[in-house]
């Protein structure tokens, strides 16, 4: 009997991490023989992170140079673009290299496509955080409206979160965490519509603030782009996780999916000693 | 042999002695039917079937761990039950203990006020207190391994893991709790690992901006009413109806508001210098082209001393923030005019070698003693204050040079000897040198 319960757990253990194998684990980085092929997929991965973690920095200080009227940071955050723009074209030269010396295949692969695609995102969202630190810098000569931008503070509060979630799945690997995120791309547009609608109502009422409103307009414009890149991201960390592109399905489909897909995941594993 | 047989303990022997009585009663009872051998082999039969018995049990015991209720076997399996278990309970007991120091080491941790994250040699997490997982987002279990700047993505943390600079560590704020977060790295023992110290500055920092509004402010509010005093002051001093008896005290009216003016001046340099912030950017700064301007300025005064020699031995330009070396300059040279008699010379000096851009100023004045060096750079100190009261001056002249070009990574060096004079020189780096050239093509 005792032998044959060796046995059983043997033979369980086995086609657990059979099964495993289509899910990619944190782990999974360090599987490879060759430990410069690790190096060089680890260290992508922290290039990425670190870009982001400056783009994070890159809209957080637009925003408030925006919202404080210091035109002095608005222009730092427009030059600072030039810094994100470098670290794309080093990652993208990076990936390409790993592609036509390693030919990765698998989660490896994926992780590169990945990759790729979240540096243009990251790269937008470089973009757009100069656009708003332009236009706060140019914003800081004209009056301010009574409520000091809180719309937008709020908006780019919201917005930097999710930036920083979609981050923090990337570097989890953490699918779930990042569907919920993507979710609270609907809030974003939400908040959208109410600064537009308010801005149309102060163009209305006084024609001469429709420069700075169109101003604002802009920059929740951009801010909501930004907001749809960083949901592009967690697409990007489910697609690099379970091998499933889920752009174009809608966050529904997308939940029940990775629930059945870890139901059977549960089924097939022996139970948690 | 002998050894062991002396080893024996008393139940080994019992053992022993009591299989010798077995046998002995088997042979005897073998001599009287005349069947020895076969009296003998069912005793030792019966005595394999015992032991194995007993051997079963044992290992039924052992494989089955039921620590609490050891089989109750007589003899050396006996023996060897209560020994077993001896040492069972012994390994629960420290085992026991560890997990309780290990509970007691967590709960400590835990209550620290100081956020701690041990990491191994890429930086990978290895282990956190709660107070680093609350402050930076981390999630137990799930984050151990992840390297941390992975999840702790602010540029300045990075670049402080990379390069390990600046070496105080740097203070970031939190993007959502708006914290601020001062980091610092301990280098355990071993290469391999590294902890990495979080602190909660929110309070200091705040604290730290208080103070600066209040001088920023405070100083702007005293200087629109000294602007008054001192334009009334002009006036009643271009004024020839005025009692020439009031005439000396106009004129030392005018020279207090003159010292206020430039205390105040000083005061708000200072807490800009002090308060860490690069207001602006750093340039290549023609360092001579400096020297020789600040020279001319001295020789246009109408009490200076006798000779302002100026010695440029390098035309390199150093890299800095241009308005911030200009006060290096300028209060050393200030104070070398004060403290100089007519007669005395002074000597500027600008060179570069291998450690670095240097420039010192030297004056044949007054001196100073030995006991005042070390405190020089302190505000207000004075060195003789009724002496330097009557110079005016504001006091904080050097505490500027010194705030000032510890932004630019440099020294201040002072030699002195009362009564033949001192040299003030300021040791740059060589990372801050740029030769002409190179400076020409940036520029280009």
């Amino acid at each position: 009997m005792a032998l044959s319960a060796l046995f059983f757990s043997q033979s369980a253990g086995y086609t657990a991490s059979d099964l495993k194998g289509d899910v990619m684990e944190k782990s999974d980085l360090s599987h490879h023989i060759l430990s410069r092929y690790n190096d060089d997929l680890e260290r992508v991965r922290t290039n990425v992170l670190q870009m982001g973690g400056f783009v994070e920095e890159q809209l957080k200080q637009a925003v408030t140079a925006l919202v404080q009227g210091d035109s002095r940071l608005g222009e730092q955050v427009a030059r600072g673009d030039q810094k994100v723009n470098a670290m794309e074209v080093a990652i993208d030269d990076d990936c390409s290299r790993i592609l036509a010396t390693r030919a990765p295949a698998a989660s490896d692969l994926r992780l590169i496509v990945a990759v790729i695609k979240t540096i243009t995102d990251l790269e937008r969202i470089g973009d757009e955080a100069e656009k708003i630190g332009y236009i706060g810098s140019r914003l800081a000569a004209v009056e301010r409206p009574a409520d000091r931008y809180r719309e937008i503070k709020h908006l780019g509060r919201l917005v930097g979160d999710m930036v920083h979630e979609a981050l923090d799945a990337f570097a989890r690997l953490d699918p779930e965490g990042a569907v919920a995120i993507a979710k609270k791309d609907r809030l974003v547009d939400e908040e959208f519509e109410a600064i537009q609608r308010q801005c149309i109502t102060f163009m209305m009422e006084d024609p001469r603030t429709i420069r700075r409103a169109l101003d604002v307009l802009w920059v929740a414009r951009a801010l909501e782009r930004i907001g749809d890149h960083a949901k592009n991201v967690c697409e990007y960390v489910v697609y690099m996780v379970h091998g499933k592109d889920i752009r174009h399905l809608s966050m529904e489909d997308v939940e029940k999916h990775l629930q059945s897909r870890s139901q059977r995941q549960q089924e097939s594993l022996p139970p948690a000693r | 042999m002998k050894k062991i047989l002396s080893a024996f303990s008393p139940s080994g022997w019992r053992s022993v002695s009591r299989l010798g009585i077995a046998l002995a009663v088997a042979f005897l009872i073998g001599l009287m039917f005349g069947r020895v051998a076969l009296a003998l082999a069912i005793t030792f039969g019966i005595y394999s079937i015992v032991q194995l018995w007993n051997v079963l049990r044992v290992e039924y015991w052992l494989r089955h761990r039921r620590v609490e209720s050891p089989p109750d076997i007589s003899g050396v399996w006996g023996e060897v039950v209560t020994i077993i278990s001896r040492i069972y309970r012994r390994k629960q007991f420290h085992r026991a203990r560890v997990t309780g120091l290990l509970r007691e080491f967590r709960r400590l941790t835990s209550a620290m006020p100081e956020g701690a994250v041990l990491l191994g040699p890429d930086h990978e997490i290895l282990w956190f207190n709660g107070r680093a997982g609350e402050w930076l987002r981390l999630r137990r279990k799930r984050d151990v391994g992840i390297r941390v700047e992975n999840l702790v993505r602010h540029p300045a943390f990075v670049d402080y893991l990379k390069t390990g600079h600046p070496s105080e560590g740097p203070i970031v704020q939190d993007l959502e709790t708006d914290r601020w977060l001062a980091f610092n790295i301990v280098r355990t023992g071993t290469a391999e690992r590294q902890l990495l110290m979080v602190r909660d500055v929110s309070q200091e920092q705040q604290l730290q901006s208080m103070r600066k509004d209040f001088v920023a402010n405070a100083s702007h509010e005293l200087r629109s009413p000294l602007t008054v005093i001192s334009g009334y002051l002009d006036a009643l001093a271009d004024d020839e109806e005025l009692d020439p008896a009031w005439n000396t005290p106009v004129l030392e009216m005018r020279r207090q508001a003159e010292r206020m003016r430039t205390i105040i001046k000083d005061l708000l340099e200072l807490s800009k210098l002090e308060s860490g912030e690069h207001t602006q950017e750093e340039s290549a700064v023609d360092m001579a082209g400096m020297l020789a301007l600040l020279r001319k300025e001295v020789m246009a005064l109408d009490e200076r001393p006798r000779n302002v020699r100026l010695q440029l031995e390098s035309d390199a330009l150093l890299k800095g923030v241009e308005s911030e070396l200009h006060s290096v300059a300028s209060n050393l040279i200030t104070n070398a005019v004060k403290y100089t008699p007519a007669e005395g010379d002074i000597e500027l000096r600008w060179w570069v070698d291998d450690a670095g851009a240097h420039l010192s100023v030297r004056d044949t004045g007054v001196g100073i003693a030995e006991e005042h060096i070390p405190r020089l750079t302190e505000r207000f100190y004075r060195v003789d204050p009724g002496r330097a009261r009557s110079m005016g001056g504001s006091g904080l002249g050097l505490a500027i040079v010194k705030h000032a070009l510890q932004r630019h990574d440099a020294t201040l060096e002072i030699k002195s000897k009362e009564g033949v004079g001192s040299t003030f020189t300021c040791h740059f780096p060589r990372t801050r040198v740029i030769s002409r050239s190179a400076g020409v093509l940036a520029t280009a």
